[in-house]
């Protein structure tokens, strides 16, 4: 049962961050940004990349992480900004363009192969029974920190006020005075910096390879829709659906509902069962699981 | 190099028909298809899982035109309630575990390895021949179903499908039936797409999931939007010029010795820089649809 609920947070925790940033992003910037999962991707390597030059892990994050989230604002203010006038689907087009652009960008520079970050292997932590590793610990805490900080800035400061605003109604907002333009820079670097540090939070646990932003794409896209798109804490309990689902399907034993000793699901599968959610979700609750249509400020 | 310009030619041709059934959805009738591979898919499967329960090629194109049918229903269903944005989304995530069930329903599709050995659908005296006639035939079913698209673009169903795309509120004012005219937008699209997909089983010999990854509907994207959503000649145009570039990238590697990993980033670059360069610069396409254009 811990073992579960362990397996449960870990995959929420990997899903979580990435998806609060693309539905933090969707509140301003109205169409669902697919580079997002390939900001996920670059900032483990460039991370990695820091890290190797000696720099210590946690400074090498934050910079890899600061990187992404410049280059998130200018990639908005170049790109999308400009796509958005014809339509949040062409937007949408242009995003996957920008992420082939990177996935070709890193095929060059890095290349397909599989890296690992260097952490010194420690031994398992004992956590009521059930066994998790220092990475774990480590992509777990960052998560959190992430969650409680950007709470914070959401709910208790004067510029996440400005943020809650603009995302409720723009034109209200630039009424009484609120510079909406700032307020969308500062939401898109903040979403750029959560994806690359969601990205880091899984390479560190397994591998980095540039298949990462990619498999990412329909769990994440699944989180933020059933969250509510636009909504960042909605994501948040949209990744623990998701990793409940699928940490459920993967532990739950058939076996005797058909008369056998074992049938568990194939472990193909347990990545489709997200995008099943995702399409049943779409079907029933398209605009998410909590649809609040005055949002408060 | 006579069969190698013929195989570019022939692949050309295939995509052809697979852009202008994109351009059906998402030119005319406004529907964000990224699923589109799935229908091509349902055109290779069909043939393959024929083939591989010793029926005809007859057989395989019916089996191959069903499937496509319900996917295609089953596409149109979902884009009830949703904005368009959404329903791109969910038509990737469909073409995802249908990519699935093939990869790993072993017994039935082959799984990874998949199906390979179908028969040439013509045979000459020459393996040569039997291409040619693949080609003419190919190329004589693109050029039926532009005229047939061009034919229905201009009537009423085509003004209407304008509507819905431009102004889908408006047109439900009116009392047109808008899950009517997604439905059988979707129909007359998917069977072209599904055409397409039964000749290059046949004409490929295999057919495997690697086929169907999502890049593929990003490949028939970007002959769309280079050529001009909403105009059936610019579509064609923009399969044939990206299949060129395609057919180059590999002597292109050669002429500067680059390593094979260039191959695929550079297919990537070309697809995603042609997209985002047309949808900035010249989001009309290099044939622009006419506007005004029909009398029906």
């Amino acid at each position: 049962m811990v073992q579960f609920l362990v397996d449960l947070l870990l995959r929420a925790g990997d899903i979580a961050l990435v998806a609060v940033a693309l539905s933090a992003g969707y509140s301003l910037v109205k169409f669902p940004n697919i580079a997002i999962v390939q900001y996920a991707t670059i900032g483990p390597f460039l991370a990695y990349l820091i890290a190797r030059s000696g720099i210590p892990f946690a400074l090498a994050v934050a910079a890899a992480c600061l990187f992404v989230g410049v280059l998130a604002v200018a990639l908005n203010l170049l790109v999308f900004e400009r796509l958005l006038k014809s339509g949040s689907a062409i937007a949408m087009i242009g995003s996957l363009a920008v992420g082939m652009l990177f996935t070709a960008t890193l095929l060059v520079t890095a290349g397909p192969d599989t890296r690992h970050f260097d952490f010194a292997i420690t031994a398992l932590f004992d956590v009521f029974g059930s066994n998790v590793t220092l990475t774990q610990m480590i992509s777990l805490a960052m998560s959190l920190t992430a969650f409680i900080l950007l709470a914070l800035l959401l709910f208790c400061t004067d510029i996440g006020r400005c943020m809650r605003a603009t995302a409720a109604n723009p034109n209200l907002a630039r009424a009484t005075g609120i510079d909406a333009r700032l307020v969308v820079r500062v939401i898109i670097f903040l979403s750029g910096m959560l994806a690359a540090l969601g990205g880091t939070g899984i390479a560190i646990k397994s591998e980095l390879n540039i298949l990462l932003g990619p498999d990412l794409m329909l769990p994440v896209f699944a989180a933020a829709i059933l969250g509510g798109l636009g909504n960042p804490i909605g994501a948040i309990f949209g990744a623990l659906v998701i990793s409940f689902a699928e940490t459920l399907a993967a532990a739950i034993n058939f076996g005797p509902l058909v008369g056998q000793s074992f049938l568990f699901i194939p472990v193909n599968y347990i990545a489709a069962a997200s995008f099943l959610i995702l399409v049943v979700a779409l079907l029933f609750r398209p605009y998410g699981l909590f649809v609040n249509e005055v949002k408060r400020v | 190099m006579f069969e190698f310009s013929l195989h570019v030619a022939t692949i050309a041709a295939l995509y052809g028909l697979l852009a202008l059934s994109l351009n059906l959805q998402t030119g005319f009738a406004g529907l964000v298809n990224f699923g589109q591979i799935a229908l091509f898919g349902c055109g290779t499967y069909g043939a393959a899982l024929a083939f591989n329960n010793q029926f005809g090629p007859v057989v395989g194109l019916l089996l191959g035109l069903v499937l496509v049918s319900l996917v295609a229903l089953f596409f149109a269903r979902l884009g009830r309630s949703l904005g368009s944005d959404y329903w791109g989304i969910a038509t990737l995530a469909i073409g995802q575990i249908l990519l699935t069930i093939a990869t790993n329903e072993t017994w039935l599709t082959g799984g990874a390895q998949g199906i390979s050995g179908l028969p040439q659908l013509f045979t000459g005296s020459t393996r040569l021949q039997g291409h040619l006639i693949l080609f003419s035939v190919t190329l004589a079913l693109l050029a039926a179903t532009w005229w047939l698209f061009h034919r229905l673009t201009q009537s009423k169903f085509g003004l209407s499908l304008r509507l819905m795309r431009e102004e889908p509120q408006f047109a439900a004012s009116l009392g047109y039936d808008l899950d009517g005219l997604r439905r059988s937008a979707m129909l007359v699209a998917a069977v072209p797409a599904a055409l397409s997909g039964f000749l290059f089983a046949h004409y490929m010999t295999f057919v495997g999931p690697d086929q169907l990854f999502s890049t593929e509907t990003f490949v028939v994207w970007t002959m769309v939007v280079i050529g001009g959503l909403g105009s059936h000649a610019g579509v064609v145009v923009g399969a044939i010029l990206t299949q060129m570039l395609f057919a180059a990238v590999p002597f292109a590697k050669d002429f500067f010795a680059l390593p094979s990993e260039y191959v695929a980033a550079m297919r990537l670059t070309l697809i995603g820089g042609g997209l985002l360069g047309f949808l900035l610069l010249r989001p009309q396409g290099l044939i622009p649809e006419k506007v005004g254009s029909i009398r029906g």
